[in-house]
């Protein structure tokens, strides 16, 4: 055990998870019969949980549209190639829907199975990127309503199941909100979950129903994914991988609760 | 990055670097402290960063890479402004009061949504350098060495900061806390 008082800054060091096994062990064994140390971390404690749970405040609503403005502007400035452009920003009266028009301008219609099979492919080979790197299942959860994501998301633990949680994202899943997060299995292999406001009757056909503990599940097999959704309340929920089909369906039917 | 087509630089930009506006604003709000300035702010954040996109290595921390240059604009912006007071020189942060953290043996009461209002002005009162490290290492969640990155500082310069920023907001907090009787006031027995 160490024999000093543990520095606050030491302290602090264990509350954000920054101390080697060790020195954590040594640490956790003073904290044990220190009283005055244990207090000083109980209060680090809440003050990080304070500042966690501030609320976010929304942008304002023509905000994206000035955005989406500088950058066609500077894309005209780089090139008079591309005239087109600024005729596709929407009118001063439906700001609030420019950035969604401007993200969406230029790619092909496509239904919900092939946005999530095209974010998981993005996702390895990095084209898209997680906001937040964690294995804490419901810190991801008070990101995500923290980032002012309007449904209640849940973030599995599949530990026993081997895939560890990487991290998440808040993310556009074709144009609506989606809560993004990822696991690595013990094969390297990736596991991907979006949740997202919708229902099961805007998927295409062609899936392979099923229902499993009252639940009913929609299965794709596209490309080498297997992609398995279901609905948990108003939430539309989906599994997504190129590991054997089966193990994805099982991983679901874990997962998945009747809400 | 290698260079991209004009059009495929838009459109991964757009779908890499937009998702994170609300972040961008909150903390730029949280930094400046009017709705107007943010939004300036974040609006000459992207527009520095789609102009530097190509110096993006896609898959690392988009929301990193634009607080640092959020953080960097601003910086500039209030110098230009000369508002000299906004970085306090090391020396005057150290001179701070060091609350002290190891007393007391009250229970400390919930810090529910109700207490963000009071969060948010325990926040402002702090210097901008301890504000900023509370915003990108509590709120953002960035990692010591993003956010330090972020700031330009070294990762030892944050963590004595950050440290220094969350005693100064536990005191403010307690302050609060009990004014409002949720502690009980220095003297008075239990």
């Amino acid at each position: 055990m160490t024999a000093h008082h543990p520095l606050g800054e030491e302290i602090q060091d264990f509350a954000d998870g920054r101390l080697t096994p060790a020195r954590r062990e040594d640490l956790e064994a003073h904290l044990a019969t220190c009283p005055q140390r244990g207090r000083a971390l109980e209060k680090l404690r809440w003050v990080k949980e304070g500042t966690a749970r501030l609320p976010m405040h929304e942008p304002p609503p023509d905000l994206p549209a000035r955005v989406a403005q500088a950058l066609d502007s500077e894309d005209r400035r780089g090139s008079h190639a591309r005239p087109l452009r600024r005729y596709l920003l929407p009118a001063a009266g439906v700001l609030a829907a420019a950035a969604a028009v401007v993200i969406l301008v230029s790619r092909a219609p496509r239904d919900l199975p092939s946005a999530v099979g095209r974010d998981f492919a993005a996702y390895g080979r990095a084209a898209l990127s997680l906001d937040t790197a964690s294995g804490d299942g419901p810190a991801l959860e008070r990101y995500f309503a923290r980032r002012g994501l309007a449904f209640p998301t849940r973030v599995f633990d599949l530990k026993m199941m081997g895939y560890g949680l990487v991290g998440a994202r808040v993310h556009q899943l074709d144009g609506r909100p989606s809560a993004l997060f990822a696991y690595r299995g013990v094969d390297e292999r990736t596991l991907m979950c979006q949740m997202f406001e919708g229902s099961l009757d805007e998927l295409p056909q062609g899936a392979e129903a099923r229902e499993h503990n009252g639940i009913e599940f929609r299965i794709f097999n596209e490309h080498g994914l297997t992609l398995v959704f279901w609905m948990e309340g108003s939430v539309v929920c989906v599994l997504v991988s190129d590991v054997p089909g089966e193990d994805v369906v099982q991983l679901a039917y874990a997962k998945a609760v009747r809400v | 990055m290698t260079a991209l087509d004009p059009e495929r630089k838009r459109a991964l930009f757009e779908a890499t670097a937009l998702p994170v506006t609300t972040a961008l604003y909150n903390t730029a709000l949280r930094l400046t402290g009017a709705s107007a300035d943010a939004s300036d702010l974040v609006q000459e954040t992207f527009l520095r960063a789609y102009r530097t996109f190509e110096n993006f290595s896609l898959g690392t921390n988009c929301k990193a890479w634009l607080l640092t240059i959020l953080y960097s604009v601003h910086i500039n912006q209030r110098k230009r402004a000369q508002h000299a007071a906004i970085s306090l020189p090391p020396e005057a942060l150290e001179a701070l009061p060091d609350e002290d953290l190891a007393g007391g043996d009250e229970r400390l009461p919930e810090l529910d949504e109700r207490w963000g209002p009071e969060v948010d002005r325990a926040l402002r009162e702090l210097a901008e350098p301890l504000r900023a490290a509370i915003l990108l290492v509590d709120i953002e969640q960035l990692p010591y060495e993003e956010a330090a990155l972020a700031l330009g500082w070294p990762v030892g310069t944050l963590r004595s900061r950050l440290f220094r920023a969350r005693k100064r907001l536990f005191a403010t907090l307690e302050g609060y806390a009990r004014t409002i009787g949720y502690l009980r006031k220095p003297g008075r027995p239990e």
